[in-house]
């Protein structure tokens, strides 16, 4: 027995080579699954339900995204070859388990597969149809009734039924993914999927938070016929298979050149290219992604016309390396435009672990948000493109606090507040010491490469404060890993946030992500408390008071109640000064060749980056005349565009 | 004085007959000099503050917060700006700055963008300055210095240790030779790269930079000595053996005075050739590491950062990689000028002509 799955183990390895040069294999051992999937069904009765369309609630209203503005131009055309670069080979081609949480996922799952029912970019939280042609939402049970649309196909063909989503609950329940985060989200946020015919079924969550409909309505199925293999091996047989997507493009096998490229071809039938809000959409026949390790040679490619996007973010893209008086800006070869964009914000700045000597001190925290100023490296390092963070939590609409700001960069206030912790004196070299003669100096410690001339700035501008930054710049992994376990002074990092309707507070502040048992019953300090490692919470910020408001917030219902506590937490963790908001980046930017085109009135609110909605096309007869013209040294009109009706501050 | 025996002194001699070694011997002197009392030369604090009557030098005392000079802030005093307050308000007040009037750390830029500017002389940036408004000339001396000091120490340390234990090794021979040369093969044969990144990762940041210096040093002298060994080893073999010091043994020298008086004057030749290698080898080295970002922590002035920027900026900021790489070629041709003039003069063949 032993033996035999054995060589099946070789089979698998030898099938996972194979499949990458062409074509699968014979020797795979062939799994069904099919009894273990109606087992689970009928082992958890109250998750899985099976009944009849008759068993609907008559009273439902159903809607289907009606009113809502289309999306892309109806100029578009279909066709041409799009080029673009990939920083790292992608390790593997599932969506999860190790490894897939890439950046490639977002050319398999993230941007191009279809959930029920899409946020519009432009909308406060309305929704658009995708895999579901209607909906209905129960308040009252947090309840999401949805008819799937008949014409869903996978890419292979088969139709997208109920049970692709009964299985995707099997699916990211079970230990065969090797994906904790995923198994933990099914398990707790939804307490019901019931199948009433092939295409009608309800989603029921554990909750009723005010966001539920978009918890319920942005599952994204799996297809149970493809998985029929799921088992132990998970993550070795199904690295290199493209899994059938609901979206519109594919990965052949020998578009997969290891180490070197990547290729996406559309799906000429793909069944939604007709519909409302996808007919405009994902133009481009074909995606050919590269592989280039070094942001400066892809820079080169792109000047050479190889590459037809480049995001330029940074100042010193947009200034220095593609100025406006660049030859092929200025001939109008290559376009530069900037985007503003609303939504939440990822909370770039210092991260103070509030469990270190010092820093424990609420006086030497408030001294130290006075004495980084981060308004010096906006002003002059980002060129006063970028806006100053005001609170953890920027970019929520109402959520985010309308009055708090960050303070500003003070050195008299600084040292009013370091005084009062007992820093009066400086020492030889300028830093304050205190009566013990301890020197205040912290770790300030990061893992981003790029932008630790940044931490440089700021170190000079403490020292005029008294206080001395000592940077460490570790490697990403590295970094990220000294924070997890709670090992640094001063963190400079960022969590990056999905567009949510409001922000969370229990990962990073609640002292259950602090401490082992953090109080005691009577809500007073446990003296005998450990720190926890391995939690978000990086500023190890234990309050029995915020405790109480994240609880209740958790818990609520109704949002006027998370509102308000929302402010309260915000404001709470403004006065306790454990976080010196940096900077938010309010806007995208990227240069690409004229025969890349994005619709005219082209400027959404959410997406983070232009490509990430799939309405730019490639007119390939545009790229021929263009690359004739600089070669003849003919000029075009030059363009470089502000989009700015979501600017903000 | 310094009494010279009569062949060291010819070989004195002979190196400077060689021009280009002993010149460019004479240049690197220079330059270690200028390096020695490089706060007087390139430093943001002045030299010499006259204020009130009263004299200040401040280039190597403790800070001086500007309400010493009637500034008003209480952190340390900008002395540029000193200067040009003293000069507009007219009075016996004065500042004396030094040649270049910028430390290596502090971003000053002439248009509150912090950007490459190219060479400006009517602004002391003379090379110009990096990608977030430091003065390259500040960062390249002070960085240069590092390297040129940390290669001489490396140097010493390597021959002294290599020297020791490969002359035991020849001169004693037998089991103790053997089971050395069984240790230096292993030794060896751990990767030095490695050791270097996994015991910087574990160097807390609370040591100071010069204490990192020491121990990336230590380490790098850990893993180079080795290779000095062999040829101590083979040439106090061969020496052994000549009659000089049979005799010396037989007039009853002690082990220590053979060794010191009696074999290295006589292997020297051999050793002395290859210092210029492992100085050459020792600046690269750094230089590499700093490259790859296992070097010093930052904001400290490096070769291998200034090369980094450079090589990032190419187009745009020509100026920085041409300011590190034309320091680094000239450092290293001036080492290996020294080293063939030293190999030379201490060639005792000196009509020797190899056909």
């Amino acid at each position: 027995m032993n033996r035999l799955w054995r060589t099946g183990l070789a089979g698998v390895l030898l099938a996972g080579v194979l499949s990458a040069c062409g074509g699968g294999s014979d020797e795979t051992q062939v799994l069904d699954n099919t009894q273990e999937v109606l087992d689970y069904y009928a082992a958890y009765p109250e998750l899985f339900q099976f009944k009849t369309p008759a068993d609907l609630p008559s009273d439902l209203v159903w809607e289907s995204g009606e009113g809502l503005p289309d999306l892309g131009s109806p100029d578009a055309q279909k066709g041409g070859t799009q080029y673009g670069s990939i920083q790292d080979f992608p390790r593997t081609l599932r969506t999860v388990g190790p490894d897939s949480n890439g950046a490639f996922r977002t050319w398999l799952l993230d941007d191009v597969t279809l959930p029920l029912a899409s946020l519009h970019p432009d909308r406060e939280f309305e929704f658009y149809p995708a895999l579901a042609s209607e909906w209905a939402i129960d308040e009252d049970t947090a309840t999401v009734y949805a008819r799937l649309d008949p014409n869903a196909r996978w890419s292979d063909g088969e139709p997208i039924t109920t049970d692709d989503f009964m299985f995707m609950f099997f699916f990211n329940r079970s230990e065969y993914i090797v994906a904790p985060w995923y198994n933990n989200y099914y398990e707790n946020t939804f307490s019901n999927i019931t199948k009433y015919d092939d295409l009608t079924l309800s989603v029921t969550l554990k909750t009723q938070k005010p966001d539920f409909r978009h918890h319920a309505l942005d599952l994204r199925p799996e297809p149970q016929h493809f998985y029929k293999e799921l088992g132990d091996d998970f993550v070795e047989r199904y690295q290199w298979r493209f899994t059938p997507t609901t979206g519109p493009y594919v990965i052949r096998d020998e578009d997969l050149v290891q180490g070197r490229s990547v290729a996406l071809t559309r799906l000429d039938n793909w069944w939604a290219k007709d519909k409302k809000f996808f007919r405009n959409r994902y133009n481009v026949d074909r995606v050919v992604l590269n592989v280039i390790r070094d942001s400066n040679n892809v820079f080169e490619s792109f000047k050479r016309g190889d590459i037809d996007q480049f995001g330029l973010n940074l100042a010193e893209h947009w200034y220095e390396k593609l100025p406006n008086d660049d030859p092929d800006v200025a001939n109008g070869y290559i376009y530069k435009s900037v985007f503003y964009n609303q939504r939440p914000r990822p909370n770039y700045g210092l991260w103070m672990n509030t469990s270190r000597p010092l820093l424990n001190d609420q006086d030497v925290r408030q001294g130290l948000q006075y004495a980084t100023n981060w308004d010096l490296v906006i002003e002059s390092f980002f060129r006063g493109d970028y806006a100053r963070m005001n609170s953890v939590s920027d970019g929520f609409g109402e959520f985010s606090h309308p009055e708090l700001r960050a303070r500003p960069f003070d050195v008299d206030q600084a040292q009013a507040h370091f005084a009062a912790a007992g820093f009066t004196r400086r020492g030889p070299d300028g830093i304050l010491v205190n009566e013990q003669g301890q020197r205040l100096a912290f770790t300030v410690t990061t893992g981003y490469e790029s932008l630790s001339d940044i931490l440089t700035i700021l170190r000079e501008e403490a020292a005029k404060a008294g206080v001395e930054y000592r940077i460490e710049v570790l490697d990403q992994t590295a970094a990220w890993q000294k924070v997890q376990e709670k090992q640094h002074d001063i963190a400079f990092v960022a969590l990056g946030v999905g567009v949510e309707m409001f922000p969370r507070f229990w990962d990073t502040m609640h002292s259950d992500n602090a401490y082992d048992d953090a109080f005691l019953d009577d809500g007073s300090v446990n003296p005998d408390r450990q720190v926890k490692v391995q939690t978000n919470n990086m500023e190890v910020l234990a309050s029995y008071e915020l405790d109480q408001m994240i609880d209740v917030y958790t818990q609520s219902s109704s949002r006027e109640e998370m509102l308000a506590l929302s402010h309260q937490m915000l404001e709470f963790h403004h006065d306790y000064a454990s976080f010196v908001p940096g900077f938010v980046q309010d806007f995208y930017r990227i240069g690409y060749w004229r025969w890349v085109k994005y619709p005219e009135f082209f400027n959404h609110r959410t997406p983070s980056l232009a490509t990430e909605l799939h309405v730019h096309w490639i007119d390939s007869e545009a790229k021929e005349r263009t690359l004739a013209a600089r070669a003849a040294g003919e000029t075009f009109e030059p363009q470089i565009r502000v989009f700015d009706q979501y600017r903000e501050q | 004085m310094l009494a010279l025996n009569p062949e060291t002194l010819k070989k004195i001699r002979r190196f400077r007959q060689i021009k280009r070694g002993y010149y460019s011997f004479l240049a690197l002197m220079f330059l270690v000099l200028l390096f020695v009392v490089g706060e007087l030369l390139i430093n943001n604090r002045a030299l010499i503050v006259s204020y009130e009557g009263e004299l200040y030098f401040p280039t190597y005392t403790a800070f001086h917060p500007g309400t010493d000079f009637g500034l008003p802030y209480s952190y340390e005093t900008n002395y540029r700006e000193l200067k040009a307050r003293f000069e507009e308000q007219g009075g016996d007040n004065w500042v004396l700055l030094p040649l270049v009037p910028y430390s290596a750390n502090e971003n000053h830029s002439t248009t509150g963008i912090f950007r490459p500017e190219p060479p400006a002389p009517e602004y002391q940036h003379y090379l110009g300055t990096d990608t977030t408004s430091r003065d390259i000339l500040a960062r390249l001396f002070y960085g240069t210095r590092t390297a040129l000091f940390f290669a001489m120490a490396f140097t010493f340390a390597v021959y002294f240790i290599g020297i020791a234990i490969g002359a035991a090794m020849g001169y004693f021979g037998g089991l103790f030779d053997l089971l050395f040369q069984r240790v230096i093969e292993i030794w060896s044969n751990v990767p030095f790269l490695y050791m270097v990144i996994i015991i910087f990762s574990v160097i807390p940041d609370t040591f100071s930079i010069f204490f990192r210096i020491m121990v990336l040093l230590s380490v790098m002298v850990l893993f180079s000595w080795t290779s000095m060994t062999y040829f101590m080893r083979t040439e106090t073999y061969k020496q052994k053996a000549r009659d000089y010091v049979a005799s010396a043994r037989i007039i009853g020298a002690s082990n220590t005075r053979i060794i010191f008086k009696h074999i290295l004057p006589n292997v020297l030749a051999t050793l002395v050739t290859f210092m210029p290698f492992t100085v050459i080898a020792a600046i690269t080295a750094i230089t590499a590491l700093d490259f790859l970002g296992f070097g010093l922590p930052p904001p400290t002035p490096s070769l291998g950062e200034l090369l980094k920027q450079g090589t990032s900026n190419l187009r745009t900021a020509p100026w920085i990689v041409i300011s590190a790489f034309g320091t680094l070629v000239v450092l290293l041709t001036l080492v290996t000028f020294i080293g063939e003039a030293i190999r030379e003069s201490f060639d005792p063949k000196k009509f020797t002509v190899y056909k």
